[in-house]
C-alpha cells in the first residue's frame, strides 16, 4: 500500500494545484456561446408563458359554455383530442424513419445516382410496418409511399444493381476495424435511443384531496323568498382516483382516469322566513324557518335549498314543524328546530386533461388544464342538530351527468427513477348547472389538493 | 467573497468586462482541471470552453452558500466527464496486464516535472483518467464515482488500480532507473 500512496501523493501534489494560462481565442468563444444560452433562455420563457396564456384561455372559455352546449363541448374535446392524438403519431413516425434514414443511410450514402433508391429500399425494410401505418394516418406520405414500393419491389428483380451495391460497399469495408466496430455500436445505440423515443412513457398513479367547495349559485325570486340559506363554510370533503397519463415527447402528455369526488353544501337559518306566523316566535330566529311543503296526497314534504330542493322521505324525529295558530291548513307550515342541513353528492369523474411539463428535474413542475365528465352516483341530505347527523333524504332533479373544467399546477418529485410523489392544487369549476330545476342554477367550484404516488414505465 | 457578488451580478446582467475578469481569475486553474481530464490541449480547450459557458449560463443559480472556486470546478469538471462520456461510450477498456509493483523514492520523483506527470495522465485510456482523477485528486470516494459514472464500486476500485499500475510503469519508462533502493516491504 505504501507504494500507492507514493503514486498518489506524487500525482495529487504535482497536479492539484496546476495552472496554465489558456489560449486567449477561447473567452471570445465563451461570450458568444453564453449569449447563445442566454437567448434560448428567454425563447423558452416565452414558450412557457404561452402555454400558461392557452391553457388558462381553454380554461375561461370552457367557463362560458352554456349548459346547451355541453354534449357539443365534450365531443368537440374529444374531436380535438384524437386529432392531436394523431398529429403526435404522425410526428412520431416522420422522426422514427428519418432518423433510420440517417442510421442505415449514413454508410450508403456515397454514389448519388443510386442514392434514392438504396435510402429509400432501407427505410422502407428496417421500418417496414411503421411506414404502412404511417401511410394510412398521413396522406401527404402516400406519394412517398408508392415511390418506395415502385423502387422496392424493382430491387429484387434487378440483381445486378444489388450485386453493383455490394460492391460499391466494398472499399468501406477496408475502413480501420475498431472504427468501424464503433460506427456499428452507435448506429445500434441511436436505434435503441429512437425506439424508447418512438414509445412515448406511461404514468399510472393513485391520488387523493380534501376537496374544499365553494357555492355560487343563483335562484329565481319566487323560489329563493322560501329557501333555506346556505352557509358560506362547506364542510370539507374528499376526493381521489387513479390516473393514466401518457407521454409521447417530453413536454406535453394527456392524462386521464377514474376519480371520485364528494361535494358537499351546507345550510341554515332563513334569511327570509315566516317567524310571524311561527309558534315559537320568540326563539325563531335562533331555528329554521323556511316553509315547507306538503304535499297533500302523499303527505312527502319538501323544502327549497340553495342546490335545489330537498325531499324528505319522512319527518325527521329531531325536527318540530309548527304552523299558523289560526289556521288549520298546513299551506304555510315551517319548521321550528335549531338545525342544519347538509346536502352531499357523489361523483364518478372521468376527466381528459392536458399536461405541459415547465420544469424537468428531480423536482418538476407540470401545467394542467382540461374538461371532465361527472356522472352523479350518491345523493344524500342529512340533518345535522344536537341530537346527531340523520340521513333525511334526496335533493330532486340533480342532473345525472355534468362537465366540469380544471386548471393546475402540478409539483412532481422524483424518489427513484420510476417512482414519483405529487403535489398538485387544483380548481374545478361546474360548467353546467348540477341540478335541472329551472328555478335554480347551482354551480358550485371545488378545490383541491391532490397528493399521491405515480409510476412511471 | 462582497466582490464576488457584485462580479457575480454584472455578469449575470451580461456585463462582458465582469466575465472576463471572472473568467481570468479562475481559467488558469480551471484550465489545469480540464488538462486533467483530457487526451491532449485542445480537448481541454474544449471542455473549458463548454465548462465557462456553463458557469456564465447558470451564474444566477449560484447560491452564495459555498465557495465560488468549488462551484465552479464542479461544473468544469462535469463539462469534462460529459465530453468523455459522449466520445467515450462505446469504447471497450482495454485489458491491460497486471504490471508488477513498482516502488519510487522520493527524491526521484521530485525531480519530475508537472508538465510530464500531466502528459502522462493524458495517455490513460479514457475511464481509468476519470477514475484516477476523481478518487486520487478530487477525493471522492468510490461510491460517488460509481455514481457519477454509473458503473460499480468494484469497477471503479479495480479501474483505480489498473490505472495506478500503468502510472507506475510510464514514470518508470520515461525517468528510468526509479526503482526504489531503500526497500520498503514489510
Amino acid at each position: 500500500m505504501k507504494e500507492n500512496k507514493n503514486i498518489d501523493e506524487l500525482f495529487r501534489e504535482k497536479l492539484q494545484n496546476y495552472e496554465q494560462e489558456p489560449p486567449a481565442y477561447l473567452l471570445e468563444n465563451i461570450f458568444a456561446g453564453a449569449a447563445v444560452n442566454s437567448k434560448r433562455r428567454r425563447l423558452v420563457f416565452w414558450r412557457i408563458s404561452a402555454v400558461a396564456a392557452a391553457l388558462l384561455l381553454a380554461f375561461i372559455a370552457g367557463w362560458q359554455f352554456n349548459t346547451n352546449n355541453n354534449a357539443d363541448l365534450n365531443k368537440q374535446s374529444l374531436a380535438t383530442m384524437a386529432t392531436d392524438n394523431q398529429n403526435i403519431m404522425e410526428n412520431l413516425i416522420q422522426t422514427e424513419s428519418h432518423t433510420a434514414k440517417v442510421a442505415s443511410g449514413k454508410s450508403i450514402q456515397k454514389k448519388t445516382d443510386i442514392n434514392p433508391v438504396i435510402s429509400a429500399r432501407s427505410t422502407y425494410e428496417k421500418n417496414n410496418s411503421k411506414v404502412e401505418t404511417s401511410l394510412v394516418a398521413a396522406t401527404n406520405e402516400s406519394h412517398q409511399l408508392k415511390l418506395i414500393q415502385g423502387r422496392s419491389s424493382l430491387i429484387p428483380n434487378n440483381p445486378e444493381s444489388v450485386w453493383r451495391l455490394q460492391k460499391q460497399k466494398q472499399p468501406e469495408q477496408s475502413v480501420k476495424s475498431i472504427d468501424q466496430q464503433i460506427m456499428e455500436q452507435n448506429q445500434q445505440l441511436l436505434m435503441v435511443q429512437n425506439a424508447e423515443k418512438g414509445k412515448g412513457k406511461w404514468l399510472v398513479g393513485a391520488q387523493a384531496t380534501p376537496v374544499y367547495s365553494v357555492s355560487k349559485s343563483s335562484q329565481s325570486a319566487q323560489y329563493a323568498r322560501n329557501m333555506l340559506s346556505s352557509e358560506s363554510s362547506n364542510p370539507v370533503d374528499l376526493g381521489g382516483g387513479l390516473t393514466v397519463e401518457y407521454k409521447p415527447g417530453k413536454r406535453w402528455s394527456v392524462q386521464s382516469g377514474v376519480y371520485y369526488s364528494g361535494l358537499a353544501q351546507t345550510s341554515g337559518n332563513s334569511t327570509y322566513g315566516g317567524s310571524k306566523n311561527s309558534l315559537a316566535a320568540d326563539v325563531a330566529s335562533k331555528y329554521l324557518t323556511t316553509k315547507v311543503n306538503v304535499d297533500a296526497s302523499t303527505s312527502k314534504i319538501s323544502m327549497n335549498s340553495s342546490a335545489g330542493v330537498i325531499e324528505f322521505s319522512g319527518i325527521p324525529s329531531q325536527v318540530v314543524i309548527g304552523n299558523n295558530i289560526e289556521t288549520n291548513s298546513m299551506a304555510s307550515a315551517v319548521f321550528v328546530s335549531d338545525a342544519r342541513f347538509t346536502q352531499n353528492f357523489e361523483y364518478v369523474e372521468i376527466p381528459l386533461y392536458l399536461r405541459y411539463t415547465v420544469l424537468n428535474k428531480r423536482f418538476g413542475i407540470e401545467m394542467m388544464g382540461g374538461f371532465s365528465s361527472n356522472l352523479l352516483v350518491g345523493n344524500q341530505t342529512y340533518i345535522e342538530s344536537n341530537l346527531g347527523k340523520t340521513l333525511v333524504g334526496k335533493t330532486n332533479d340533480m342532473e345525472v351527468m355534468n362537465y366540469s373544467g380544471t386548471l393546475g399546477v402540478g409539483f412532481k418529485y422524483g424518489l427513484s427513477k420510476s417512482f414519483f410523489l405529487n403535489l398538485e392544487p387544483r380548481v374545478k369549476y361546474y360548467l353546467n348547472s348540477l341540478n335541472n330545476n329551472e328555478s335554480v342554477s347551482y354551480k358550485p367550484y371545488t378545490i383541491g389538493v391532490f397528493t399521491g404516488l405515480s409510476y412511471e414505465f | 467573497m462582497e466582490d464576488f457578488k457584485t462580479i457575480i451580478s454584472e455578469c449575470i446582467a451580461g456585463n462582458q468586462k465582469a466575465m472576463a475578469k471572472l473568467y481570468h481569475q479562475f481559467a488558469p486553474k480551471m484550465f489545469g482541471v480540464c488538462l486533467r481530464y483530457a487526451k491532449d490541449a485542445t480537448e481541454a480547450e474544449d471542455n473549458l470552453q463548454d465548462g465557462f459557458i456553463k458557469v456564465f449560463s447558470n451564474l444566477s443559480a449560484f447560491r452564495h452558500d459555498g465557495s465560488l472556486e468549488g462551484w465552479i470546478r464542479r461544473i468544469i469538471i462535469n463539462a469534462s466527464l460529459e465530453k468523455i462520456r459522449k466520445q467515450h461510450l462505446l469504447y471497450p477498456v482495454e485489458d491491460v496486464s497486471i504490471y508488477d509493483s513498482v516502488n519510487f523514492s522520493d527524491d526521484v520523483i521530485a525531480k519530475i516535472a508537472a508538465d510530464d506527470l500531466m502528459k502522462i495522465i493524458q495517455e490513460l485510456p479514457p475511464r481509468y483518467r476519470l477514475v484516477f482523477n476523481l478518487y486520487v485528486i478530487e477525493g471522492y470516494s468510490h461510491q460517488e464515482i460509481a455514481k457519477e459514472m454509473s458503473i460499480t464500486q468494484g469497477t471503479s476500485k479495480s479501474n483505480l488500480s489498473r490505472a495506478r499500475e500503468i502510472l507506475k510503469k510510464k514514470v518508470q519508462e520515461n525517468f528510468g532507473e526509479l526503482r526504489d533502493q531503500n526497500n520498503y516491504t514489510a
